[in-house]
């Protein structure tokens, strides 16, 4: 396992370092100059030579990179040109946010998903499972965009049950939550559907296995044999899912930040690429990056726990 | 009755408190829920949207509207734009303000203006540090352009100083003493943190002090207890950078806003059945958005061709298309309120099928031509894009459109960032200016080729007019040069004037706000009902 482990680690090191490489030279092939965009329209030439100058733009691509990977080994994200404060403190100003929505829809997401898939798995071709199936569909296929949009109109505008826009109160736990709600439901909607679709292929094919007939004909309750013996292995694929999921839902936060107006590393990426505020970008990138290999990395060592053949088979 | 706080509605979840605040929430209903600013904690608080959010709070480095909104409620300046329909000024820290000869200024202050956190009375010597710190070569100031011909402020008593510039600047009035660089900064205050101030501000004169800046979510502004003016209105001011507008709009029908832009495409279902206790305003506004035309180009070179595309465009259906009739075609560059608007363009604005033919033969292009429109990738633009597209295609111009986002659409005339500007051949553009026409035809002048001149237009004459229309006091004169470059302008055939949009308000009935006459708001002047 602790083999596992360090392989898996390290491989999420190498993705990290390969993917913001990637990342920086994409950023750098589209057009449009940083440093006049950044200064505005009245901007000297002199201004914006001494600016590019300042982001290292005067310098070759790959010494900038390098000189980027150099800085950060020795903890330094830069500056951002804009406001003059470090990088570090923006993007991780901006990663709280983004955090509490993902896990919030994730979460919310699995916690309604699963027993739902379980429950038609169960209640297969009833009424309650053909309802449910035509639900999931319906969820898996309404984009996140939509859906923030019609629950804002209807749960901030006509019900006024949550806030519309914004994070809530710093301090106040209870106005981020109420601030949360809406956000995360309209991200974490979609995932209800998938889960519960894929809970139930899963748990359908697990309740057909040898060892599930073996505890039925032992005389194990049903409840018991469910939860007990074929939940835990059908639940495999979906932790696996939610790894990759997390990915997914960072990209879904950023059009979510923006219809909710609330802060967070998806709207900060969006806004540093259009201003081509290139230390931000790399920044807020390379933290991005990093959650989505330690999330799938996770999911990879979940499954090893859960999963004994996985285990055994390292 | 008081509007309570959106989130004393929303945050328990007992099913009393759930019952309590529907009940509330039924009540608030019934009596008009967004009657009055909110009230939180016992504060009275102004909660607006702003577009963006705050870059700066040193004058020197504001970058733009955004940044002025904060600073113009924190700072004084010695006048101040006057709210209203009609652009003027009003007195701010000065007693008594005066053009003495046509390259002086003499000010002075009213006495007893404090600056926050112990720096003292305002001195004419903290204008000068805060005017002259903007031109100073070793500031690098972006704002540097807005102070002109400015050569120096005298100090000719504790009170009292003389504003001297090396030609006559008449914009000084309207584009720099009441807008970004005419904020007044401590300079012990600025001295001691270096010269220079980021997101946060060592010290204050104005209404409102800077509490608190929330990155992404939100400004906050507290009431300064010293102010000069009295007590400020509110306790605080909350402003919310909100870029899209239908967030804003739905942000504002939540009642998490008392005052929001909306999109023009709200403004008839607006009027229609406006949210309770809401009141819609329609400004103009100073934008100028035009189809431009890269004269250097080898088909644009033609200027039959040219005419010719001017008279295929019909703004009207562009009105109605991407601005819902809530905005009006444009004569020129110039917005309607300034001096040098002109009240009719040479082209009248509907497109008209028989001269654009009659150009297009000229052009010896009788068979068709095809050429291409960048355009910057913003629902409105790309719908005018199609419509310039179909009424073009009317008299045999295929027009090829080309979505850009924001970044690269805004170097492709750049000429120092490779042959894209070469390529050029239409563009729909729109630029943003303070109230004085000089800022609006400063970027057509040769000088500006490939750097902001997309159409790399080029008149000896029209710079010639546009560097003495800057220095001429005289109104009169004034407007017959500016409304004769837009002449020029027109007859070269490489612009198309569309429209200045417009700009529509919503607010709560709570407040009563402030607005300049192109509907930006003035926060400083913001009151409760």
């Amino acid at each position: 396992m602790l083999i596992y482990c360090i392989k898996r680690i390290g491989l999420g090191i190498l993705i990290v370092m390969l993917a913001v490489t990637l990342l920086f030279f994409m950023i750098h092939l589209v057009p449009g100059d940083p440093a006049r965009i950044l200064l505005g329209p009245r901007a000297t030439p002199e201004l914006i030579a001494s600016m590019s100058q300042q982001l290292g733009l005067d310098k070759p691509l790959p010494i900038q990179i390098l000189m980027f990977f150099a800085n950060l080994f020795r903890g330094d994200m830069g500056m951002d040109v804009i406001t003059n404060r470090p990088v570090a403190d923006i993007v991780f100003g901006q990663l709280p946010y983004t955090l509490s929505l993902i896990l919030t829809a994730i979460i919310g997401a699995a916690l309604i998903g699963i027993p739902l898939g379980c429950y038609s798995a169960i209640n297969r071709n009833s009424l309650a499972d053909r309802v449910t199936g035509i639900l999931s569909v319906a969820c898996i296929t309404a984009p996140a965009f939509v859906v923030a949009l019609y629950s804002l109109l209807i749960f901030a505008v006509y019900l006024k049950w949550f806030p519309a826009v914004g994070a809530g109160e710093k301090g106040d736990f209870g106005d981020q939550v109420a601030h949360l709600v809406l956000p995360a439901f309209a991200i974490g909607l979609s995932w209800v559907g998938y889960l519960s679709r894929l809970v139930r292929a899963s748990m359908l094919e697990v309740m057909g296995e040898n060892h599930i007939r073996t505890a039925r004909a032992y005389g194990l309750p049903e409840r018991l044999v469910v939860f007990r013996y074929a939940l835990k292995l059908a639940v495999l694929p979906t932790v696996t899912v939610i790894g990759v999921g997390m990915g997914f839902l960072l990209s879904a936060a950023v059009f979510t930040e923006i219809v909710f107006a609330r802060p967070g590393l998806g709207k900060l990426i969006f806004d540093s690429i259009s201003t081509r505020n290139y230390p931000v970008v790399m920044g807020s990138v390379l933290v991005s990056t990093i959650l989505f290999v330690i999330s799938t990395t996770i999911s990879d060592l979940i499954n090893a726990w859960l999963d004994p053949r996985i285990r055994a088979s390292l | 009755m008081k509007k309570t706080d959106q989130k004393n509605a929303t945050l328990e979840l007992s099913r009393r408190r759930f019952i309590q605040a529907s009940g509330a929430l039924g009540v608030a209903a019934a009596t008009g829920g967004m009657s009055q600013v909110v009230f939180a904690d016992g504060k009275k608080i102004l909660k607006v949207r702003a577009y963006g959010d705050l870059r700066s709070l040193d004058p020197a480095f504001s970058q733009g509207v955004i940044d002025e909104e904060i600073q113009s409620s924190i700072y004084s300046k010695l006048i101040q734009y006057k709210p209203g329909r009609e652009w003027g000024y009003q007195l701010d820290a000065a007693e008594s303000i005066e053009q003495a000869t046509p390259t002086t200024i003499k000010f002075k202050l009213k006495e007893g203006i404090m600056f926050t956190g112990g720096h003292g009375e305002m001195t004419a010597e903290d204008v000068k540090y805060s005017f002259e710190r903007i031109i100073a070569e070793a500031t690098e100031s972006t704002n540097k352009p807005d102070w002109g011909t400015l050569k120096e402020v005298t100090v000719d008593s504790k009170y009292e100083g003389t504003i001297v510039f090396d030609e006559a600047y008449p914009p000084a009035w309207n584009i720099a003493l009441p807008y970004i660089v005419g904020n007044i900064v401590s300079k012990s205050a600025w001295e001691k943190a270096g010269g220079k101030v980021d997101t946060t501000t060592p010290s204050v004169s104005g209404p409102y002090m800077h509490k608190a800046w929330e990155p992404k979510q939100r400004t906050v502004l507290a009431r300064n207890p010293d102010w000069h003016g009295g007590s400020a209105e509110f306790d605080e001011i909350h402003i919310l950078p909100i870029d899209d507008e239908s967030t804003a709009q739905i942000a504002f029908e939540a009642g998490d806003l008392d005052y929001t832009r909306v999109p023009l495409g709200s403004v008839s279902n607006l009027k229609a059945s406006p949210p309770e206790n809401s009141t819609l305003e329609e400004y103009p506004s100073l934008f100028y958005v035009w189809v431009g035309m890269n004269v250097e180009n080898e088909q644009l070179s033609n200027e039959n061709l040219r005419k010719a595309i001017q008279h295929a465009i019909d703004v009207p259906s562009i009105m109605q298309a991407s601005y819902f009739g809530a905005a009006q075609p444009s004569t020129g560059i110039i917005a309607p309120g300034l001096v040098g608007h002109r009240e009719k363009s040479l082209v009248a604005p509907e497109m008209n099928i028989a001269k654009a033919k009659e150009y297009l033969a000229a052009a010896g292009m009788e068979g068709g031509v095809t050429v291409t429109l960048d355009v910057l990738n913003k629902a409105a633009n790309v719908t005018t894009a199609q419509v310039i597209q179909a009424t073009c295609a009317q008299v045999g111009i295929n027009v090829e459109v080309n979505l850009h986002e924001s970044g690269a659409f805004w170097s492709l005339g750049d000429s120092s960032a490779g042959e894209r500007y070469k390529d050029i051949q239409l563009i729909l553009n729109r630029f943003s200016m303070a109230p004085d026409p000089s800022y609006a035809t400063a970027w057509f002048v040769t000088e500006q080729k490939g750097i902001w001149n997309w159409e790399r237009y080029s008149d000896a004459e029209f710079d010639k007019l546009e560097a003495a229309a800057k220095a001429e006091s005289d109104n009169t004169k004034r407007a017959a040069m500016y409304e004769k470059m837009q002449d020029l302008m027109e007859e070269s055939g490489a612009y198309r004037f569309i429209t200045h949009e417009a700009t529509p308000v919503i607010y709560n009935n709570g407040v009563k706000p402030a607005f300049r006459p192109d509907g930006l708001p003035l926060f400083r002047y913001f009151a409760s009902a």
